[in-house]
């Protein structure tokens, strides 16, 4: 990488840590498919314009981290930096939902849920079909 | 100030919200990661199914630093940005409702930490393949070895280019027979959706036969 690119790459990061006033540790752990929904309560303030676009978004429908991320083109821990400031409002909450993970720790999800996707997948594409199994 | 927040081990698993937050229960969420080396087909390969415009989202990377969310320390380290497409779609007409996140990622082995955040409970893996770079396959092909993480590998079939057999990008990257090898056309949301049948079948079998592998030889019945 040339001197320039490091130096860009440098200050972009410096002009990220701004928004999170120099937060660069999220205080909730949260995943990058932790999926936010838009709460009772109301951001605090002075909050970042972004912390206004992250609740105009999960005000239209449920969205993980990683989205927000994406939409708003700020790197995920920042983002997950704001995210935490609005749970501690209430503005944001994590819906309750099956987890994933709950079959036990490292392992993937259940055959049931394996299941419930292969059968749903089928049913949005009619026309796939999955491929014989090689071997 | 807010009061001490409880952390839990994995984020994602354990939501902490207040009970009125629940309106109307959430779909469960699955997800597979599309890893594969540049230019091999990733972003087209989460479009073709994805119900939003693939979106590429940016993290922060120390290259001294095993976990993605420390950041601390910054100084002595040279901070590098990985970017990573996402895609999600829907599939409310499940048994049970699913969302399915789609998490297409870079080949190259300085992001195997995102790999582990990716990887954690994910459904499995589709390793894709451009057979012009095939060399750019055998990193993620080995990472999802090691973790053990289910896995298929998709020969994308790019207009032009030689047509090799599966069977030969099976010798190519070592694969054992266990693992399907199928080609694709990136583009066509069929194919693609074919792929990731063939993944959830390929994951199912897995947890069956890890099941059966690590029965106890003696079951209460027996006893």
């Amino acid at each position: 990488m040339t001197t320039y690119g490091r130096t860009a790459e440098e200050s972009a990061f410096v002009r990220t840590y701004t928004l999170t006033r120099g937060r660069t540790k999220p205080r909730h752990l949260l995943g990058l498919e932790t999926v936010l929904e838009a709460g009772p309560g109301r951001p605090g303030p002075a909050q970042a314009e972004e912390c206004e676009e992250i609740l105009a978004l999960c005000r239209e429908r449920r969205r993980p981290v990683v989205e927000l991320a994406g939409r708003l083109g700020r790197p995920v821990t920042a983002v997950k930096v704001l995210v935490s400031d609005l749970l501690d409002a209430d503005a944001l909450v994590v819906p309750l939902t099956q987890p994933y993970a709950d079959t036990g720790a490292g392992s993937g999800p259940s055959t049931q849920l394996l299941a419930a996707l292969s059968a749903g997948l089928k049913r949005k594409w009619p026309d796939a079909v999955a491929y014989p199994q090689a071997g | 100030m807010p009061s001490p927040i409880h952390r839990p081990d994995d984020p994602a698993a354990v939501p902490r919200n207040p009970p009125h937050a629940c309106a109307g229960a959430a779909p469960t969420v699955l997800k597979v990661v599309i890893a594969g080396g540049f230019g091999a087909g990733k972003t087209t390969a989460v479009g073709a199914v994805s119900e939003i415009t693939p979106l590429s989202t940016e993290e922060y990377l120390t290259e001294a630093s095993a976990d993605v969310d420390s950041l601390t320390g910054l100084e002595s380290k040279r901070t590098t940005t990985v970017a990573f497409d996402f895609g999600r779609l829907s599939l409310s007409d499940a048994p049970t409702p699913l969302e399915l996140f789609l998490f297409g990622t870079p080949g190259q082995d300085r992001f195997v930490d995102l790999w582990y955040d990716l990887s954690r409970g994910a459904v499995g893996a589709v390793v894709l393949v451009d057979t012009r770079r095939l060399e750019s396959s055998f990193t993620p092909v080995s990472f999802f070895e090691d973790i053990g993480l289910p896995f298929v590998v998709a020969v994308n079939q790019f207009d032009g280019a030689h047509r090799y057999h599966p069977e030969e990008v099976r010798t190519a990257l070592e694969l054992p027979a266990a693992i399907p090898v199928v080609t694709c056309d990136a583009r066509d949301p069929n194919h693609v959706a074919g792929v990731l049948l063939t993944l959830v079948d390929h994951a199912m079998n897995n947890a069956t036969t890890s099941r059966t592998g690590h029965a106890p030889s003696t079951t209460l019945q027996d006893a």
